[in-house]
């Protein structure tokens, strides 16, 4: 309950945001098709889900920034630290959620876009997770301000590095083509969660030890 | 009378300031009042009680349960006022109320919308549009709202005019009639305390410099007025703290009698709080 009420927290103090970027993750996948064609399906849903997911991620950091003691008063409220870490975990996979039934919905409707599968899903839950796994703690220690920077590298090197990621996506799918999808598609998504886990039991390390506003 | 907060030896450094071995303990059915000047360590205390910053070393007790191992259970009976509210101004109090009653197992919205409508506060209003006084009187309606057996306000009256600070002093005084069983607040404003506090506790520089039930205070202190010339240097040692004009001087003493017996034509009047925290910081020398 406490949990979801820190989700709902999350999701109403970037309330004014939340549906222009649902409109910008409407828009990524159909908008790659018509100007970058090489690159429509995988690597539009994959833009999508970053931006998406990192821009209300920043938006919500700067309403935390903005307002300090409201996080201070929940913390002297019964909501539990590990709560307040937890929330923002599962705030990022809501959007990445979110963002995977958008992609599902285009693809039926535009089947230029490509298909969408369990593969794809997985392999975005991994890169989803492992993006966010090293973000959040790095926030989390050096508060907004400077981990801001670091989010202008990513999204500045996201065009670079995909085209990137894409390549060794096909190397990596050739490797594991003689495993079962089942296993591959568990594997990643295992993979995925057990970083997350890492991550926010490092995150709530520092904020627990954290001296707040 | 048993004690609803007890704090032993708490010891926190932050920056060049430190809390050093501060010890006191908050009887039930008292409004307490924390008093110190700016920057004494009221905040820095208040947070260190309520786990929102680390301390080196102490032990604190709430309803005489420890607090490192029952937080949540104590925070749960526990209602929290801060300085300005902390709360996300673009929200509405509705909205607000709605993250925060969830952390509560006694929330009540019946209780909610009594205060609601006593304060006049419409759900619907951005937190950033209501006035300091008003903001004050939601934050209190939070806090009151679950049922909650101790409050805990820092600064609640910073800042707001003489009308709102009387009635925010009623409601104080109502809820410990309804079944509160204390109230600890930090201020300055002292005059607030003169009308409301039970026992008071002073801060300076991160030491506790007393801990006294308001009237064995108030009459254990002498505000005397008398002549420059009859301060000697026995005299003078016997206050503490004295502030001279060309007209006479005024000082505040524990010791009037002996005062009297050097001086006996001097005007000894009752002090205030506020002479009496001045007097123990020496901020009149």
């Amino acid at each position: 309950m406490m949990l979801f009420a820190l989700l709902k927290k999350d999701f109403l103090i970037v309330k004014k945001y939340v549906l222009f970027m649902l409109i910008v993750a409407v828009i990524i996948p159909p908008f790659m098709l018509w100007r970058a064609p090489e690159f429509t399906g995988v690597l539009g849903f994959m833009l999508s889900v970053i931006f998406v997911d990192f821009m209300l991620l920043q938006y919500v950091s700067l309403k935390e920034y903005q307002f300090p003691k409201a996080a201070t008063l929940l913390c002297a409220m019964p909501f539990p630290r590990k709560m307040m870490v937890l929330s923002k975990y599962i705030f990022c996979m809501a959007i990445y959620v979110i963002c995977c039934i958008i992609f599902g919905i285009e693809t039926l409707i535009i089947p230029k876009l490509g298909t969408s599968n369990i593969k794809l899903f997985a392999l975005m839950f991994l890169v989803t997770s492992v993006l966010i796994s090293v973000y959040l703690p790095i926030q989390y220690k050096l508060g907004y301000e400077k981990t801001r920077f670091a989010f202008v590298v990513v999204y500045m090197a996201s065009p670079v590095i995909l085209p990137l990621l894409m390549k060794m996506e096909i190397l990596s799918l050739n490797f594991l083509s003689m495993f079962s999808p089942f296993l591959v598609n568990g594997g990643i998504v295992i993979i995925g969660f057990v970083v997350l886990v890492i991550s926010a039991y490092i995150s709530t390390e520092i904020y627990d030890k954290a001296d707040l506003a | 009378m048993n004690d609803i907060l007890t704090v032993d030896g708490l010891n926190k450094s932050y920056g060049d300031f430190s809390l050093t071995d501060v010890t006191f303990s908050l009887p039930e059915g008292c409004i307490t009042g924390f008093i110190g000047i700016n920057g004494a360590g009221k905040t820095t205390t208040l947070r260190a009680l309520l786990g929102l910053t680390g301390t080196i070393s102490g032990n604190i007790q709430f309803f005489g349960l420890d607090m490192n191992k029952n937080e949540r259970q104590i925070k749960d009976r526990i209602g929290i006022v801060l300085d300005d509210g902390g709360f996300y101004e673009e929200l509405s109090l509705a909205e607000m109320k709605s993250i925060i009653s969830s952390a509560y197992t006694s929330w009540s919205d019946q209780d909610f919308k009594r205060y609601m409508d006593i304060f006049s506060l419409n759900p619907k209003q951005k937190i950033n549009t209501l006035s300091k006084g008003m903001r004050m009187k939601y934050a209190l309606t939070l806090a009151l709202s679950h049922n909650a057996e101790l409050l805990i306000m820092d600064e609640p009256t910073s800042g707001l005019d003489p009308l709102i600070r009387g009635q925010l002093m009623k409601i104080l005084k109502e809820y410990m009639e309804n079944g509160g069983k204390g109230v600890f607040f930090s201020t300055h404003i002292t005059s607030d305390l003169d009308k409301i506090a039970d026992m008071l506790i002073m801060i300076d520089n991160g030491h506790i410099i007393f801990q006294e039930e308001k009237d064995t205070l108030l009459d254990s202190y002498r505000i005397v007025k008398g002549d420059v010339q009859s301060l000697t240097d026995n005299v003078r040692s016997l206050f503490l703290d004295i502030s001279e004009t060309a007209f006479g001087f005024t000082g505040i003493t524990k010791q009037v009698s002996e005062v009297r017996h050097f001086i006996p034509d001097v005007i000894v009047e009752r002090p205030t709080i506020e002479n009496i925290m001045l007097g123990n910081i020496g901020g009149e020398k």
